[in-house]
């Protein structure tokens, strides 16, 4: 993956910026030491050339050796007296200067060294170095994330949970000193500069071997193309997850590589579409995204038939307003601005009563506050609900600190957009298996998805226990190898209780997924093979007793075939009661 | 033309004049070895590394280390100096004098190289 034309590359940025901080030192403090340096050489000659009186009365002169241990402590304000012999008025007089020019020209290097360790220039070089060198000492695994705005931050909470190291790159030095507050489990190292510069992700460790996926989750869709775009081009092959809310932009980062772009607009009106179409399966899914611990969502359906009101017709209307017509919806879009309503539009101000009026709300059934003001959202739905209270409404909520008002509205679908995409990315990273489930999931209908809700909560409860993948190879399993291998092990047979297998664990399958193909909420007759993944969901305690059976011969003979062996080698010696083993 | 060349090039060359003057005669003699030319090439010479301070080129750390040779070996001529003079029972005598010379001679090498790599510097640039 890694040429010899990258490699040099990376190396010559390392080297470039672990030298550069001393040679800044070297380079402002010339001019300070050359000047004490001559000031020191004048005062010193000086004082040798003029002629000072011994005891008897002659004209000495002082000797280098004298004249320069009086500068010493003369210059360094220390002071020990006139030396050998009492000076002359001649030598005070140029003594006299001297102290003078010497504590200015101590000063003045003292000052300029404080000034370089206050300078900007030098901070940030010492923190590019500091930078540099931690992130080229990460030995693990770790995604680089570029933007730690909202979603940033969300998005690297929930990593750093589940164990995930990551380093950060923004272009604001605030939200990089975030970084020293949060109280992460991991050192995350983190540097304030442009990400538009592929230097810049170089020594954010885009050449580090050890870099995993590169994740472009600025506000800027210019910036978030340019990450894409140099990773594509300098890793190829390096994962890229990359938000944007633009679809022309969407367009240009596809063209490198294969990067998996989010967008939230684009979400919120698929999410939309399948609440429309399956309520059972929206319900499903955004029970098991939003993570372990969850209690079941309530099943809001949205009206499937009549008219829909729109405001705001920016880049998150157009879309939600594509979305619905394509669901057979009947669509009234308000804008300010006239070439934005489009046709069946009405152009003004939704605030206004009067511009309100003309959208019938009375006999719309669904209300979209979509607009970029948050100020503006709130008001438009108060307004909408005082004309009709039935209405179903769907609001975007733009700024973070405008959540608790939004929850206090109590609206029936809110996009956050750093919220779904910080949702969305960690679904991909946490459990890909389950990203995957999620995508196909919906193609599956409502009965079906209803139905897994319904085995989920008879099982566990109508509270989400831990969605967890298990891997049947001879690493992970090697309990059950001798049966994978045989084509004895079947999906029902594994998911029996180690302690009474006429029980079953309080898990349930959700997919089985194989070099083959996958097989989404796999019946219990599936026969298992080596190499399957398995998506699970369901209570801790299953998942441990599952990890005993994949890990215990006697506990998977007990679990696949019934039969009771001792676990001991001495009892299963005595007994004559050995568990199967590999046929090799 | 380049001030910045123009000093680099001066303190560079005056450290290796007024270190060749003070080394210049027979070795033990102090009559021929005046101390104010030792001084100077001392301060010069300090004025020559810190000048060649913050360069990255690979000629310019050669430079600096030549520069750092000189320096050690002019200070260390300056304290047999300091020592013959001050602390010595026997003073200033030819013995004293010969190391401090040849200690200064051991510079002047170095202050050679330097004079060396300037020139070499200054062709290969008009070479390119």
């Amino acid at each position: 993956m890694a040429g010899p034309g990258l490699r040099g590359w990376r190396l010559s940025t390392r080297s470039a910026e672990t030298s550069s901080t001393i040679f800044l030192i070297l380079r402002r403090m010339r001019a300070p030491l050359i000047v004490l340096i001559t000031i020191f050489a004048v005062s010193v000659l000086g004082l040798t050339l003029i002629p000072g009186r011994d005891e008897a009365g002659h004209a000495v002169r002082m000797g280098f050796f004298d004249a320069f241990y009086f500068m010493s402590y003369t210059a360094t304000t220390i002071g020990y007296g006139e030396i050998p012999q009492p000076f002359t008025g001649g030598q005070r007089l140029w003594v006299m200067a001297t102290i003078y020019l010497t504590v200015v020209g101590w000063a003045y290097a003292i000052g300029s060294l404080l000034t370089l360790l206050q300078d900007r220039a030098f901070r940030q070089a010492l923190a590019l170095q500091r930078f540099t060198r931690t992130v080229a000492r990460l030995r693990e695994p770790f995604l680089l994330i570029v933007g730690y705005g909202q979603t940033g931050q969300l998005l690297g909470r929930s990593l750093d949970a589940i164990g995930r190291r990551f380093v950060v790159l923004d272009v604001s030095g605030e939200r990089v000193d975030v970084l020293d507050i949060d109280s992460y489990h991991a050192d995350v190292p983190g540097l304030a500069a442009d990400a538009g510069d592929p230097h810049t992700l170089g020594v954010a460790g885009l050449g580090h071997p050890r870099c995993e996926g590169v994740l472009a989750l600025t506000d800027d869709d210019e910036v978030n193309l340019v990450v894409a775009m140099t990773a594509a081009l300098l890793r190829p092959g390096l994962p890229v997850i990359a938000r944007t809310v633009s679809p022309a932009i969407e367009q240009r980062m596809r063209a490198f590589g294969s990067p998996a772009v989010v967008n939230p607009f684009d979400r919120f009106g698929d999410h939309l579409r399948v609440a429309l179409r399956s309520p059972a399966s929206y319900q499903l899914m955004s029970w098991l995204e939003s993570g372990p611990g969850a209690d079941l969502p309530d099943r809001g359906r949205p009206p499937t038939a009549g008219r829909w009101v729109i405001c705001g017709y920016g880049r998150f209307g157009r879309k939600l307003a594509e979305d619905l017509r394509a669901e057979g919806l009947e669509i009234t879009v308000i804008d300010v601005r006239p070439d934005a309503a489009g046709g069946p539009g009405i152009v003004g101000d939704a605030s206004e009563p009067a511009v309100m009026a003309r959208a019938e709300l009375d006999r719309a059934v669904g209300f979209v506050a979509g607009t970029d003001n948050d100020t503006t959202n709130l008001s438009l739905i108060a307004a909408a609900r005082r004309i009709n209270p039935a209405l179903f409404i769907a609001s975007r909520q733009n700024r973070p600190a405008s959540a608790p008002l939004f929850a206090a509205m109590d609206t029936d679908r809110l996009l956050v957009p750093a919220e779904t995409v910080a949702r969305e990315i960690y679904a991909q990273l946490s459990t890909p298996l389950l990203w995957r489930f999620l995508q196909d999931m919906p193609a599956r209908g409502d009965d079906w998805a209803a139905g897994i809700i319904g085995r989920l909560t008879r099982l566990c409860g109508p509270r989400l226990g831990s969605v967890w993948k298990v891997e049947l190879t001879g690493r992970d399993a090697p309990a059950l190898e001798p049966y994978l291998g045989a084509g004895d092990a079947t999906v029902g047979g594994l998911l029996r209780h180690p302690q009474d297998r006429d029980r079953s664990l309080a898990a349930v399958p959700l997919l089985l997924h194989r070099d083959s193909g996958t097989v989404l909420g796999p019946d219990g007759d599936v026969t298992l093979e080596p190499g399957d993944q398995l998506l699970l969901a369901g209570r801790p305690s299953a998942r441990r007793a599952l990890l005993d059976t994949m890990t215990h011969h006697a506990v998977s003979e007990y679990v696949l075939t019934g039969r009771t062996v001792p676990s001991g080698w001495l009892w299963q010696r005595v007994t004559g009661k050995v568990p199967r083993r590999p046929a090799s | 033309m380049s001030l910045e060349k123009v000093i680099f090039g001066f303190f560079v060359l005056l450290a290796a004049t007024l270190n060749f003057g003070f080394f210049i005669g027979d070795l033990s003699d102090p009559s021929l070895h005046n101390v104010y030319e030792l001084f100077a090439a001392v301060v010069v010479s300090l004025i020559a590394t810190v000048l060649k301070f913050g360069d990255r080129t690979q000629i310019g750390a050669v430079h600096l280390a030549t520069s750092l040779v000189a320096d050690l070996q002019l200070i260390a001529a300056a304290l047999v100096w300091g020592y013959a003079t001050q602390i010595s029972s026997t003073g200033l005598d030819g013995a004293a004098m010969a190391s401090v010379v040849s200690l200064s001679g051991g510079a002047l090498l170095a202050n050679l190289v330097s004079v060396v790599l300037l020139v070499i510097e200054t062709v290969s640039f008009h070479r390119r």
